[in-house]
């Protein structure tokens, strides 16, 4: 497999590396498309998710409705309307643009999932001590239920960064010129697959290891709190 | 200070208060005695407008509430309230849950709010705990942490809900003195009670609710040594044993 003309033959790696800087960029595409779209996405997020637990029917009513229709479609589907469908109306963005705003919109609607759960963890008692005060609704929330909240959201939420930058690599289908897209067209002309998709694993790999590790040990020390910090309405 | 017009409140089929008429004067100290289910909790929340009355009006140091766009928020801040289950705020320290309020809501200077705050505390008797978190504090401890937390908002009336009913009993006492001792003070007080000997000691006057409706209302001597309504009656022999 390593050996002779092997798909992991070792003149194949030797080709990637002298193509290094082509991976560096591509490398670099994917971390500047996940940062954009992780701030948008936590941005929609965040106000979607408060706005979930609000008192107005109406307003929960639109929050369901963007939830609903970004989590039972595919990314993929998504990403191509807006590369094909939006110049019908003459609306034709650069392709980094539709990554950043088709993978932030869809993972949007699932952190403003992790946000409504989060918030909804928060006993009631604290929305109520916070009114009794003389509190607004958005006061309450920024000084009193998200600082309690954010140890519950806080995991889930890096797992759902850890989702997108996954996710990026959608953009590949529309020639975004990410990890997938330069392992692909790489090794499209050189027939050189197996040491280019390691690779591209790997730099995933690289990006996603650390959150993954970091969420597992802030679950961890939620839970260390969680008697403290969730208080039952006592009987 | 407080007047209740007229009040119902449904929840769903449930009709909770039944055109409840109820004025309460500036200082007085007032005790809701009851039954459980009959409506005291609902009827002193809807005080301060963590209930929203079916019907009625609640007429609030002389802001209507129930009027739309009414400054609810504003009249709040003049109306304290303590919690069966405390409701302190637990990510912060004993001191901030005292000063959170006056600094963000009321924009009290720092200094001054938190001066305002040991000062409160140690009349709770708990200026050692200042910096402890609520977790790290008995039930009795954290109840008067809440009690000081509604006092430094400098409020014209606190209103007590059920304040010793998730105590373990020996700690009823300890939050008991410190509530009578706030009734020698000028502010005006609703007490949601079981205790009997508190309404006894500190009320100006008792109203006893059953069933969504005051059956009976009058000053402790009347209540305690002659009730009229039967089902008062009834209920003080259960509870006065």
């Amino acid at each position: 497999m390593f050996s002779g003309n092997g798909p992991f033959a070792w003149f194949k790696w030797e080709a990637l590396f002298t193509d290094w800087r082509l991976f560096a960029s591509g490398f670099g595409y994917t971390i500047l498309l996940s940062v954009c779209a992780l701030l948008l996405a936590l941005f929609i997020g965040i106000i979607v998710g408060i706005c979930s637990t609000s008192q107005s029917k109406i307003l929960r009513g639109i929050m369901r409705v963007y939830v609903e229709f970004f989590q039972n479609t595919p990314l993929l589907v998504q990403i191509f309307v807006l590369y094909n469908g939006l110049p019908f109306l003459g609306v034709v963005l650069s392709v980094t643009t539709i990554g950043v705003v088709g993978v932030g919109v869809y993972h949007g609607a699932y952190i403003a999932e992790v946000v409504r759960s989060g918030i909804g963890s928060i006993s009631k008692g604290q929305l109520e001590a916070a009114y009794s005060q003389g509190f607004t609704y958005w006061q309450a929330m920024a000084y009193i239920i998200i600082p309690q909240a954010r140890r519950v959201i806080m995991p889930p939420l890096t797992m759902q960064a850890v989702n997108l930058i996954k996710n990026t690599s959608m953009i590949a289908i529309i020639s975004g010129a990410d990890i997938i897209f330069t392992a692909k067209s790489w090794s499209s002309t050189n027939m050189y697959y197996g040491p280019a998709f390691v690779l591209a694993g790997l730099l995933y790999f690289i990006l996603c290891f650390p959150l993954t590790r970091a969420a597992k040990k802030m679950e961890l020390k939620a839970q260390e709190h969680a008697p403290g910090m969730i208080r039952e309405h006592a009987a | 200070m407080i007047r209740i017009e007229g009040v119902n409140k449904h929840f769903g089929k449930l009709h909770v208060l039944k055109n409840i008429n109820l004025h309460i004067k500036k200082g007085e100290k007032l005790v809701v005695i009851g039954p459980s289910g009959s409506g005291k909790s609902t009827l002193i929340r809807c005080m301060n407008f963590l209930e929203k009355p079916s019907s009625g009006r609640v007429i609030v140091d002389g802001v209507e509430l129930t009027a739309p766009k009414a400054p609810i928020a504003k009249v709040r801040q003049n109306v304290a309230m303590v919690f069966q289950s405390f409701n302190l705020y637990p990510h912060k320290t004993v001191l901030e849950n005292l000063t959170l309020a006056p600094i963000k809501v009321q924009g009290v200077d720092k200094k001054q709010a938190e001066e305002s705050a040991l000062m409160y505390l140690d009349r709770v008797g708990l200026l050692s705990k200042a910096h402890n978190y609520p977790t790290q504090l008995s039930g009795g401890q954290q109840q008067r942490v809440a009690i000081a937390r509604a006092l430094n908002m400098h409020p014209k009336a606190i209103l007590f809900d059920e304040p010793t009913s998730a105590l373990d009993p020996e700690m009823i006492q300890e939050v008991l003195d410190v509530m009578v001792g706030l009734s020698h003070d000028n502010i005006t007080m609703v007490v949601v009670t079981h205790e009997m000997g508190f309404a006894r000691q500190v009320a100006d006057r008792v109203i006893f609710m059953d069933e969504g409706e005051i059956m009976e209302e009058g000053s402790p001597e009347h209540f305690f040594t002659n009730p009229t309504n039967e089902r008062t009656k009834l209920f003080l022999s259960k509870i006065l044993r």
